[in-house]
């Protein structure tokens, strides 16, 4: 670059009024405090013996387990609810939109006691479920998974939704005139297309189902070895043993920055207006 | 037997093996009304300028929009006739398309870009990558096979479009504008190539373009298409000899003077009289006159063999690189291409009163079509 960087610097700073940076440097220390304090005082010495508890490493595997299975349940329904909202037009289509949405503006504890009102022992559909096959879902871990994936998948459909409105429907044509069928373009051709917004749609539903709270302990409790979850477990442990707490909070910490690293293309980038 | 449609194609003999397509769409205010034809091995060029329906007819053709009314046959099937309710589906129809954009799966290999169709069609993966093979050496592009599609130029690009719309084994193929993507170095060598590959291909093959200049050197026969109108159609050589229409005449570059005939001489209606050859020709009639069948002076050519001599004034010069466009107003106006040296040597320029001779055997007069 030939240019000299003083003009550069010039250009940035044009019609920017200098009365928005201090409130959005308070904004950006306010985000990013809370992080820094866990840090701090994080009981580094003591790491080993917290991390030593058999309800740690239970807690830390069934949220794992269900948070894995919430996103692929997500997967199978949402990706396809995705593509109907993205391409088709039919009436009641603003319904199934706003059902879409419902988890994400809803507090997450009401969807824990409205999933209890739908899938609980005395449900709407649940009560099906326990007369049919003596099946009751609160208080297991398939409850767990259940309860992650109404508040996970939503974010899925979202950025699915998104990237298949925008995908290029010039190469589905391409396929169909080469003799693919419907479903074959949509494998082959429209999947692979939005490849990228599905994975960082995925991550984004799995970070949100292993770090869901509100729905998952209403609905499930929090039993220690059976739907005790990292966030439950933190949340108990808070108050009886706070150290634990920190040391457990640093792992999802260590988790949330592997995503924002393995993600930083998708949502690290500045947006460009295009 | 119910009331037949007047554009219905008559079906009543054995059925073509070619194309016979009557297309009628409508999208809101525009309307395509076409009948096209095309027998197996002719290539049938669609010109016609940005909007006149090209695309249109294509997509309606591949299968990728429903017709409005008409009907289209291919091989003997019935592909679409919505009077019939029959509508079979893209990926139902044996037609291949070459996209201007040429739309290669930008993922995928360029080997499994054109195993693509053949896999889509039930052929087992084995058997659709030997065919992708095949199709990839035809068009000597088989050392792109593990390339992906970004990394090819658009010369390459446009091969294995081809390719892959060959290995689908079509029975109609279609091109859209099939070089307008081509910068103009490329355009140039992928033309010859493009000729000789489409002159392979067994089946009818039609390709829509802007170019005339495209058409006239791909084309066995021209379908001009204007405003959703077929305005003329025939060989290139028809077409550039006796443009039916202003438009067409614009196309091919040539003058074109509507007029009455009688007695070897039209009387032109924008004013001015032409002598032709024909003395036969009578009523209202066509002259067609090549830009550089038209000399220019500065004086009136008083010992000259041409028939026609006229004055009038030069508007405007543009370069067409090695040639120098004039037009000239008078009574008719014409254009009139003058190499550039003559133009220094006559010292042309605009605004300068000019006379313009021409032969009567240098133009073409013919009955105006109705």
């Amino acid at each position: 670059m030939s240019r000299p960087i003083g003009s550069d610097r010039r250009r940035a700073r044009a019609g920017v009024p200098l009365a928005l940076v201090p409130p959005a440097a308070i904004g950006a220390a306010f985000l990013l405090l809370p992080t820094v304090a866990l840090l701090i005082r994080m009981p580094w010495t003591g790491l080993r013996a917290l991390y030593n508890d058999s309800d740690v490493s239970s807690a830390l595997s069934l949220s794992l387990q269900t948070a894995t299975a919430a996103t692929i349940l997500s997967l199978l329904f949402g990706v396809p609810l995705a593509w109907m909202l993205a391409r088709l037009r039919f009436r009641g289509l603003g319904l199934i939109r706003a059902a879409v949405t419902m988890p994400l503006v809803l507090p997450p504890v009401v969807g824990g006691v409205a999933l209890f009102l739908a899938l609980g022992r005395f449900g709407v559909v649940g009560q099906y479920l326990d007369r049919w096959f003596g099946f009751t879902l609160p208080f297991t871990k398939y409850g767990v998974v259940v309860a992650e994936a109404f508040v996970a998948m939503p974010f899925l459909v979202i950025t699915a939704e998104g990237a298949f409105r925008a995908a290029d429907r010039r190469l589905e044509e391409a396929a169909a005139t080469l003799g693919a069928s419907r479903l074959t373009v949509f494998w082959r051709v429209t999947l692979p297309g939005i490849g990228p917004s599905l994975v960082a749609g995925t991550v984004l539903c799995w970070a949100r189902a292993l770090g869901e709270f509100g729905a998952t302990i209403t609905f499930n409790g929090s039993l220690p070895g059976k739907t005790e979850v990292m966030p439950t477990k933190i949340s108990l442990a808070l108050e009886t043993n706070p150290e634990q707490a920190e040391a457990l909070s640093l792992i999802l910490i260590v988790i949330a920055l592997v995503i924002l690293a393995a993600l930083r293309e998708q949502w690290l980038r500045p947006a460009v207006s295009s | 037997m119910t009331e037949r449609q007047p554009f219905e194609v008559v079906t009543s003999e054995p059925a073509p093996p070619g194309l016979a397509a009557a297309v009628h769409v409508e999208r809101g205010a525009f309307r395509l009304d076409v009948e096209i034809g095309a027998d197996p091995g002719e290539i049938v060029a669609v010109l016609g300028p940005n909007g006149a329906g090209k695309t249109t007819l294509l997509r309606a053709l591949a299968g990728l929009l429903p017709l409005t009314d008409g009907r289209i046959e291919l091989g003997g099937t019935v592909l679409d006739d919505p009077a019939a309710r029959v509508f079979r589906e893209p990926e139902h129809r044996r037609v291949g398309v070459v996209f201007q954009d040429y739309r290669l799966f930008p993922r995928m290999r360029v080997i499994d870009n054109v195993a693509f169709g053949p896999r889509s069609r039930g052929v087992p993966r084995a058997a659709s990558r030997q065919l992708a093979r095949h199709w990839l050496e035809r068009l000597d592009v088989a050392e792109l096979a593990r390339q992906r599609p970004p990394q090819l130029s658009g010369g390459q690009a446009q091969r294995v479009a081809l390719a892959r719309a060959l290995a689908t084994e079509p029975d109609l193929l279609l091109l859209d504008e099939p070089l307008a993507a081509l910068d103009a170095r490329t355009r140039a060598a992928v033309q010859g190539e493009l000729r000789d590959h489409l002159a392979e291909f067994a089946g009818p093959t039609l390709f829509v373009t802007h170019d005339p200049l495209e058409a006239l050197l791909l084309a066995d026969r021209i379908v001009v298409l204007e405003s959703g109108q077929v305005v003329q159609q025939g060989s290139p050589h028809d077409i550039t000899v006796r443009p039916a229409t202003d438009y067409v005449a614009k196309l091919v570059g040539v003058n074109l003077y509507a007029g009455t005939a009688s007695s070897g001489r039209v009387e032109l209606d924008a004013g001015g009289t032409i002598v032709i050859g024909d003395a036969e020709l009578a009523g209202r009639a066509l002259v067609a006159l090549r830009p550089s069948a038209i000399t220019v002076h500065t004086t009136r050519p008083d010992h000259s063999s041409a028939r026609n001599v006229w004055p009038g004034r030069i508007d405007a010069l543009a370069s067409l690189g090695d040639r120098i466009r004039l037009s000239v107003s008078g009574a008719p106006s014409a254009v009139v291409d003058v190499t550039a040296p003559a133009v220094t040597e006559l010292g042309l320029g605009r605004g300068q009163d000019v006379w313009l001779a021409t032969k009567a055997t240098d133009l073409s007069a013919y009955p105006e079509p109705s």
